[in-house]
């Protein structure tokens, strides 16, 4: 479609007319059809198949369409009783993820898009500044995994560059494989996912409400707490759900660095399909679907999106 | 292009060498016709480019790999017959893949050597002697009982489920330099000495095994099977992985080749599970490193090709051709030279140098430094290999890679493991 | 509190917005600072509000020199083009956010932000978003959040542009009423004359970084001091004579028989009926037209008198004015 065609187009969805406003609504179906149709077949098509298998019998080397509640009761089995089943064990190592990587990722990422937004006049420093941020997704994860050991490993730069200084006589162990290990991983390769939101929110702020905070007697610390922080509520949310969702659905850092000793959601998902029991997996990624979706609807509970977007 | 392309005179030419060279001779259909393309799905490591390049010259047969992890092999055999020719894949395996009724059985008449594959596989014996058999022991797979059956026979017949590639006894890997008590026993996995340095793989149904022979070696329990646990023998197990695990005995479990590579390498363990090659690669970075025999013995895995029902016609004709080819000796003393064991024993050798057989096959010390199929050097002279000869490793095999029974209550219980 | 510039300067790199400007504000005065986009003016307010630092010379507020001291502390309050309104507080908090900055308790703040709202007339809104105001509310809102820092010096950069022209004559009405009833000095930026004239105790015109002219509106609009006050100010011919510039008030020009000694022939080139008044536009030999467009002289005549003698576009008329509404320019 040219311009100009698009622009007597426009001019007829402005028209105020009854049958223009007819039009008007077929037309932005119209422009949303191609994504909805993409969101249909790749999306919710995939969902929907997902939750009917959940709901089927397997054996050894077959699914067979059923209806039973059987790999749900497998999810949960154990779970009433007092010791911690392995689903709720798995969350919570999940969760406690979730949160040490939001709490380390967030004020990292604020502080780095607060610097780029504010402090960077240039845009070619600030687009190679964001550059930079992406250097952890530059290498492969095969690279990654294998740096890992001789940076934090026994014998590694860190654990010797200790020692050299004297600073402590043995290794320390818990560098690598270790919950220390799988959230500096999870920082590193997450924190850009803080920072760009984040940054967004920042660079729509009026430079002259920053004034107008100083005009009225906030120091910088006030300014930030009361004027910047309320106002980058919305990216910091996005970030979150970035975050929240990354390291929910992740088992390969998980596993990496953990040393594949750390349960994750995902790892069990992967486990059960390389078994072939598809349903018993797909039982478990519906429970995570709706796990996740509950952590993003309290995420959203704290901005309007769509004011945002 | 017309319809019926004729070989061109240099193809020609090059499949008469071929078959002045060639040691095996009688598949010309493959030759007289357009090229055939096969489709070979297997994991990596066993799919080698010189094998490729080598069948291309002998037989004018593309091969076309399509690499996946063990697990996959098995997920699209099952789900996606079509999407290959010709499967390499383990033993343990087809019983999942065999009741879905993708893959045929293949007609022993047309396999020139089938009375030749070793009696690891025919008759699960060593140089006469029996062998351990617990486990998905190939020679109980072996056999089907027709062409379109879905169950083993469990005697000799003429249809054949998977023709061996390769096989070995996996053991132990330590680093002697770092270990300093003799280990001699699957229980030294769990030592206390080792706390915070030993390793085992994270596939469960490998894994587990492994914790069944540490198990036995204590001498608390024996098991059946250790390749098909009860449900409390499979508790029984997991439990004293979880207390090891609790107590620290674990670095870190290992998902695939170049994970137990790097962990050994870089001193982060000193004792776990290990894959031959594995072990081979870490000595080639110059680090010490043994797979070490255990008294207990080994556990073995084999894998081998089978054919999609779906399979016919001139591609058919060529998998087999291929097949045939690779019993043949080229291939099985390529992969004697990587430390694996090849189905036909007899024509592997006539390819190999005496002094490579003695020290691979033989157990004996190296008359001359030994060369990997890529001319890398993998051991000086004076070197013997570990746990000795092919009849000592293959003949204290104590069970085999197996998929349980139980397999779904099993895998459950290793994520609670792994979540402990 | 009055307010003193001596020699203020701005430079960006080799460019200087405001060049060595001295000022006095008496206390209590409404100044605007007039002038076209890029005279400096803004640049100006904002460096009295320290929310510029100068590259030379001194803000003196009241008895002291403020230096590079913060806006709280040097007694100014800044109303934003715009107003700069927290989008994320409704009125009555954007109002009390300096109260809350100087951690003042939440009702005793909300009572305060309430009067202040009053004041403007904007207590009944005191619950809505910015977003949810007009433009002129959200100015009212702006005014008050200013007002209650407690300013001596309350300064205002381009207040009434974003509004209507009924509104912006309303609140320039307001504005001068707050700052008659409290006595605060008000400097104002603008580029409006008429809006200078309106407001104003003391009007400064500034032209490219430089102030053309600093007096009270009746001398700006009577005796412009240059040329280019005389344009900008409007209502003025600007003639070039042999001896040199001379303005002339546009309603003190005469035409026909009244037009005395120094008369000109002149044609009509613009007949522009204004109501009460009549403009009429000429050209005559030997006078450059101010720009393109515009004649080269304006007469303004009542429509008593234009009734009298009606003129038409093509006419020719004879043009003078009286010696003593002639006015010589310094350049």
């Amino acid at each position: 479609m040219n311009d100009l065609a698009l622009s007597r187009l426009a001019e007829a969805a402005a028209s105020p007319a009854p049958s223009g406003r007819r039009r008007r609504r077929a037309l932005a179906y119209l422009q949303a059809a191609p994504l909805a149709f993409v969101f249909l077949v790749f999306l919710v098509v995939p969902l929907v198949l997902t939750g009917i298998v959940s709901l089927w019998e397997y054996n050894e080397y077959a699914i067979v369409p059923a209806l039973t509640l059987q790999n749900y009761a497998d999810v949960f089995d154990g779970c009433l009783s007092a010791d911690l089943c392995t689903t709720v064990r798995t969350y919570l190592s999940t969760l406690k993820f979730v949160a040490l990587t939001l709490a380390i990722t967030l004020p990292l990422g604020f502080a780095i898009a607060y610097f780029l937004a504010f402090h960077i006049r240039s845009n070619t420093v600030r687009m190679g500044l964001f550059l930079l941020c992406t250097i952890p997704f530059w290498t492969s994860n095969v690279i990654r995994m294998i740096s890992w050991i001789p940076l934090l490993g026994r014998n590694g730069l860190v654990n010797d560059t200790l020692r050299g200084l004297g600073l402590i006589r043995e290794p320390i162990e818990g560098l690598l494989y270790s919950d220390f290990a799988v959230v500096l991983a999870f920082v590193h390769l997450d924190t850009v996912f803080m920072i760009v939101p984040i940054f967004n929110s920042l660079a729509r702020i009026d430079r002259r409400l920053i004034e107008a905070a100083r005009d009225c007697g906030a120091s910088g610390a006030q300014t930030l707490w009361n004027v910047v922080l309320p106002l980058a509520k919305p990216g910091i949310a996005i970030g979150a759900i970035f975050v929240v969702t990354l390291v929910m659905g992740d088992f390969v850092t998980v596993g990496v660095m953990g040393g594949q000793q750390i349960a994750s959601v995902g790892k069990v998902i992967q486990v059960q399909m390389a078994y072939l029991q598809f349903p018993a997996a797909a039982a478990n990624a519906m429970v995570l679907l709706a796990a996740v979706l509950l952590m993003i609807l309290g995420l959203t509970r704290m901005i309007d999106l769509r004011r945002v977007l | 292009m017309n319809q019926f392309p004729r070989p061109s005179r240099r193809a020609l030419l090059k499949g008469a060498a071929a078959f002045a060279t060639t040691p095996v001779t009688g598949f010309p259909a493959v030759h007289a016709a357009e090229p055939v393309t096969l489709r070979y799905l297997g994991t990596a490591v066993n799919q080698s480019a010189d094998i490729a390049r080598k069948v291309k010259e002998d037989l004018g047969l593309t091969i076309e790999y399509i690499p996946v992890v063990t697990d996959e092999v098995t997920k699209r055999v099952v789900t996606q017959p079509n999407s290959f020719d010709l499967v390499d894949t383990e033993y343990f395996s087809l019983k999942k893949i065999l009741p879905s009724g993708n893959l045929a059985g293949m007609d022993a008449k047309r396999i020139k050597l089938a009375d030749k594959i070793s009696s690891v596989f025919t008759q699960g014996e060593v140089a006469g002697k029996k062998i351990g058999d617990q486990g998905t022991a190939p020679k109980k797979v072996f056999y089907l009982e027709g062409q379109d059956s879905k169950k083993f026979a469990g005697e000799q017949t003429g249809w054949i489920s998977l023709i061996p590639t390769v096989y070995n006894a996996d053991t132990l890997g330590i680093r002697p330099d770092l270990v300093n008590i003799p280990v001699t026993s699957w229980k030294e996995l769990l030592n206390p000495a080792f706390k915070g340095r030993a390793a085992i793989l994270n596939i469960p149904s490998i894994g587990i095994m492994d914790a069944a022979m540490v198990v036995e070696a204590t001498g608390d329990y024996t098991y059946g099977d250790k390749g098909n646990m009860t449900k409390p023998e499979i508790d029984r197990t997991i439990k004293l992985l979880i207390e090891a695990k609790r107590a620290g005995q674990f670095r870190a479990f290992w998902q695939d080749f170049n994970e137990s590579v790097n962990l050994m390498a870089a001193g982060e363990t000193v004792i776990q599970s290990m894959w031959s090659p594995a072990v081979t690669k870490v000595r080639a970075q110059g680090v010490p490193c043994t797979y070490q025999p255990l008294k207990e013995g080994y556990r073995a895995w084999a894998s081998g090709f089978g054919i999609p029902k779906t399979l016919s016609g001139r591609k058919l004709d060529a998998a087999y051709a291929f097949i045939n080819w690779f019993l043949s000796g080229w291939a099985g003393a390529y992969l004697n030279r990587q430390g694996y064991y090849s189905a036909v024993l007899e024509t592997a050798k006539a390819n190999m140098q005496p002094y490579e057989w003695a020290f691979w096959m033989e157990g004996k010390a190296a008359e001359k430094d030994i060369l990997g199929p890529d001319g890398a050097l993998i051991e000086k002279a004076g070197a013997t290999r570990d746990g000795g000869s092919f009849d000592q490793r293959m003949g204290s095999v104590a069970c085999w890679n197996a998929v349980m029974d139980e397999n779904t209550y099993m895998v459950r219980k290793w994520n609670e493991f792994i979540a402990a | 509190m009055n307010v003193e510039l001596i020699g203020l300067t701005k430079r960006y790199g080799t460019a200087i917005a405001v060049d060595a400007i001295d000022l006095k504000v008496p206390s209590g005065a409404y100044c605007c600072l007039l002038g076209p986009s890029g005279c400096g003016k803004t640049t100006t307010l904002r460096m009295i509000g320290g929310h510029e630092r100068a590259s030379a010379g001194e803000v003196v507020i009241g008895p002291k020199a403020v230096g590079d001291a913060a806006p709280s502390e040097r007694g100014t309050a800044m109303m934003f083009q715009s107003y700069a309104l927290f989008p994320h507080l409704d009125a009555r908090d954007n109002v009390a956010f300096s109260l809350k900055m100087r951690g003042v308790g939440k009702a005793e703040r909300r009572a305060e932000a309430m009067a202040m709202l009053d004041l403007v007339q904007m207590g009944h809104l005191a619950g809505r978003l910015p977003a949810q105001l007009s433009g002129g509310q959200q100015q009212r809102v702006a005014l008050a959040r200013a007002l209650l820092t407690g300013p001596k010096v309350l300064l205002l950069d381009e207040p009434l542009s974003a509004l209507d022209p009924f509104l912006r004559v309303r609140m320039r009405v307001e504005l001068k009423r707050i700052q008659t009833e409290l006595g605060l000095t008000f400097i104002h930026v603008t580029h409006s004359q008429e809006e200078a004239m309106a407001l104003s105790d003391l009007v400064v015109v500034m032209n490219a970084g430089r102030i053309e002219q600093a007096s009270d509106p009746r001398t700006v609009f009577e005796r412009p001091a240059t040329a280019f006050v005389a344009r900008f100010i409007g209502g003025h011919n600007v003639i070039r004579l042999p001896g040199g510039m001379i303005a002339v008030r546009a309603d003190r020009m005469r035409l026909g028989a009244e037009a005395g000694h120094a008369a000109m022939p002149a044609r009509v080139v613009a007949v522009e009926y204004q109501g009460t008044s009549v403009h009429v536009g000429l050209d005559a030999d030997g006078l450059e037209r101010p720009s393109e467009g515009s004649a080269a002289l304006t007469a303004v005549l009542s429509d008593v008198d234009f009734a009298a003698r009606p003129l038409r576009p093509g006419d020719t008329v004879t043009v003078g004015w009286d010696m003593a509404a002639a006015h010589r320019l310094d350049a």
